[in-house]
């Protein structure tokens, strides 16, 4: 080595630098290796994957699984909206019961009861109509009486848990309350209370009074046969003056309250007035009627104010 | 009115009934008679004592068993509480046509003049007295007194 005159550091690292380029070109033949590997294999092969796999999604697409998904995730975002996480955890405290319900009802003994009943459901077009003695004669079955037991019971359970719940809803109240609350605004008591009319109702019993003939024609005002002014309009306060004279009859101011009821009231309702009508409606007490035209009031009222006989019993 | 007589008109109306719809013809008929400037009185007698005694004239019935306008079947109505049932649909029919009540009817008539007397043997047998009944009953009287007072007049029974 020497005698070449190179440095023996020199040979090394020519040396080295051979091992170097060695290990470079088995490095090199390995990329290449590489290279053709994914050329040669892993490309067909990811690309058949990839196929495959766009496949299958396009299969689920076709099926619905997509569609599905994304109602799912909005009904989750509504759920989320809608619901705030403390309704969520009542829910989960609630699961425990949720579950025993419905093992409960999906005992065989309970299904097939349901599957009985939907059974009868069926067949309802072949069931006779039932009347009240045909249902008083059903009671006599067994099966039906035990059956009336469970539904008495049902509606026992039923009305236990509303009222719980109405109380839950601060809606607690005196079982008349409730009742009330349940059945809505309940008639008034039928009975002796007799509600004072705001506003007088029509008249009792009156027929519209039918016009009488004129039979009398007095300086040129027509009367009736029974003594009334036949038309209403001739009729004025001088006039009542004369006419109260020949009823024996001196009016008065409480007298004209009356007259001029009866005047108003005839012209809203059409019919004169009769005496309880008057009472009602002028303030005047059925005595105090009778003490300012005390002969036949009702008719002598009329007769001054110029109006027809009054129809009605009262 | 035309004179049809000397005197002036007067009828006696006997009520010897105690249903709510047994009372009113009575009630009525001497009502219209004071309109019409008739003199009329009324004389409650036996079960129609019922209609001025102060307890009963708020309560009176109708019994409905046998009478042939009944609405139900007499079968039904003879059923406990419907004479009761009846009495207040009619009270509420009356008052739906503005119909006085029996009491007030009573007091109507008071007012207009009418006089109102109570039988005194049926006291008596109904153990009742003077002040069991309404105010506006005048006097006790026997059926001797009656036939005193309703001299010259229409006699109508109800």
């Amino acid at each position: 080595m020497e005698a070449n005159g190179f440095d023996p550091r020199l040979t090394q690292v020519l040396t080295q630098l051979e091992a170097i380029a060695g290990q470079m070109d088995r490095l090199v033949e390995q990329q290449k290796k590489q290279q053709e590997l994914i050329d040669d294999l892993l490309l067909p092969v990811s690309k058949e994957v990839m196929a495959s796999a766009t496949a299958r999604l396009d299969a689920l697409e076709k099926k619905g699984y997509f569609a599905f998904g994304r109602e799912l995730v909005k009904i989750g975002s509504r759920i989320v909206e809608t619901y705030s996480t403390e309704d969520v955890r009542q829910l989960g405290e609630a699961v425990t019961s949720i579950l025993d319900t419905v093992r409960a009802l999906t005992q065989p003994e309970v299904l097939s009861v349901a599957g009985e009943m939907s059974g009868v459901l069926a067949q309802a077009d072949t069931t006779k109509p039932l009347g009240l003695v045909g249902m008083v004669r059903a009671t006599r079955d067994g099966d039906v009486q035990r059956g009336m037991a469970v539904m008495m019971e049902l509606l026992k359970r039923v009305g236990k848990g509303a009222g719980a719940l109405a109380d839950k809803q601060g809606r607690s109240g005196t079982q008349k309350e409730k009742l009330a609350a349940a059945l809505g605004p309940r008639k008034k008591n039928l009975g002796i209370e007799r509600p004072a009319p705001k506003q007088l109702p029509a008249p009792a019993c009156a027929a519209p009074a039918k016009p009488a003939p004129a039979t009398t024609v007095i300086d040129g005002i027509s009367f009736t046969a029974d003594g009334h002014l036949a038309d209403s309009a001739q009729w004025t306060k001088t006039l009542a003056e004369t006419l109260s004279a020949t009823q024996g009859v001196t009016l008065t101011d409480a007298h004209w309250v009356v007259i001029d009821f009866a005047r108003k009231d005839f012209a809203e309702t059409k019919a004169s007035p009769n005496i309880r009508r008057i009472t009602q409606g002028a303030g005047v007490s059925t005595k105090d009627l009778y003490s300012l035209f005390p002969k036949a009031p009702g008719r002598t009222i009329a007769k001054i104010a110029g109006l027809p006989k009054p129809a009605g019993c009262l | 009115m035309a004179n049809i007589a000397e005197q002036p008109r007067k009828v006696a109306i006997i009520c010897s009934h105690g249903g709510l719809d047994e009372a009113y013809p009575a009630l009525i008929l001497a009502n219209a008679a004071r309109q019409a400037d008739i003199e009329a009185f009324v004389f409650f007698t036996f079960w129609g004592l019922d209609v001025v005694t102060e307890e009963k004239v708020d309560h009176l019935h109708v019994n409905m068993v046998g009478n042939a306008s009944s609405p139900m079947p007499t079968m039904l109505m003879g059923l406990p509480g419907m004479e009761a049932f009846a009495g207040k649909k009619m009270t509420k029919q009356m008052a739906e046509i503005d119909l006085p009540g029996p009491r007030e009817m009573l007091k109507i008539l008071d007012e207009s003049g009418a006089k109102l007397y109570a039988c005194e043997l049926a006291m008596r047998m109904f153990k009742r007295e003077k002040k069991d009944l309404v105010p506006e009953v005048a006097e006790v009287i026997t059926a001797g007194d009656f036939y005193d007072m309703a001299e010259g007049a229409q006699i109508i029974f109800t």
